[in-house]
């Protein structure tokens, strides 16, 4: 059974090139969101494997999305994966407010689910292989 | 990675979003030389360079994934030079110009 990943950004090409990306090239099931706001429900409905949350958005954030994330109960476990442009001065910050890790943008939609399972420690692309 | 018919898929599948996404691309384009027309006119309005910041930051976040890694690189130079509280005026018009000439000089079908 496929993982499953959510992806919270409000551009558009960003979501779908991302979507491409995750479900061809690494085998992932992919859902979208392109607000914090959304990308919270959504969350806490589908209970994804794992989120890639954009920095950079109207409204709520990348960091407010992440607080909101892991301060709910259902959704707290889920990894969450930082997208951004300014990654240098804001790795740090970014995990030690609870992300799994930092993906640059402009990303490699041929490399992009690679990183994903190289943050998470996930050996096979997509693929769920571990009990849940 | 998986098979490289997959590969050959999201190639395919990118080209299709980028045909889609162009025009709007071309329109982050044109904010930033609406930007800079205002201010040679000796206007200064600060939605219009907030729209300006925003449109480099997303070309340059966009761009890049459908292999105008140049045109990106660009646009983040813009964005930073929008950055600053008093931007460079002819910095921005010298990369503008050139942003222009990478995004119509490529995958411009």
């Amino acid at each position: 059974m496929p993982r499953t990943l959510l992806v919270i950004d409000d551009d558009q090409d960003i979501r779908e090139v991302a979507k491409t990306s995750l479900e061809l090239v690494g085998g992932f099931r992919v859902v979208v969101a392109d607000s914090g706001q959304r990308g919270l429900m959504i969350a806490q409905e589908a209970r994804p494997d794992a989120i890639i949350l954009d920095l950079m958005m109207p409204d709520m954030d990348g960091l407010k999305t992440l607080a909101q994330l892991k301060h709910r109960q259902e959704t707290a476990g889920i990894p969450v994966i930082m997208l951004t442009a300014k990654v240098q001065a804001a790795r740090q910050e970014l995990v030690g407010q609870g992300a799994a890790g930092v993906l640059v943008k402009p990303f490699d939609p041929m490399k992009l689910p690679e990183q994903v399972c190289e943050i998470l420690g996930w050996d096979a692309l997509g693929k769920d292989d571990t009990a849940r | 990675m998986r098979h490289k018919n997959n590969e050959d898929r999201v190639r395919a599948a990118l080209e299709k979003v980028w045909l889609a996404s162009r025009p709007e691309a071309l329109s982050r384009l044109a904010a930033l030389e609406d930007f800079l027309a205002e201010r040679r006119s000796g206007k200064t309005n600060e939605q219009r360079h907030a729209d300006a910041l925003s449109a480099a930051h997303r070309l340059s976040g966009s761009l890049g994934m459908f292999g105008m890694s140049e045109a990106s690189s660009c646009a983040s130079e813009i964005e930073m030079l929008l950055s600053q509280s008093v931007p460079d005026i002819t910095k921005v018009t010298e990369q503008v110009c050139r942003l222009r000439k990478l995004m119509e000089g490529t995958r411009n079908s």
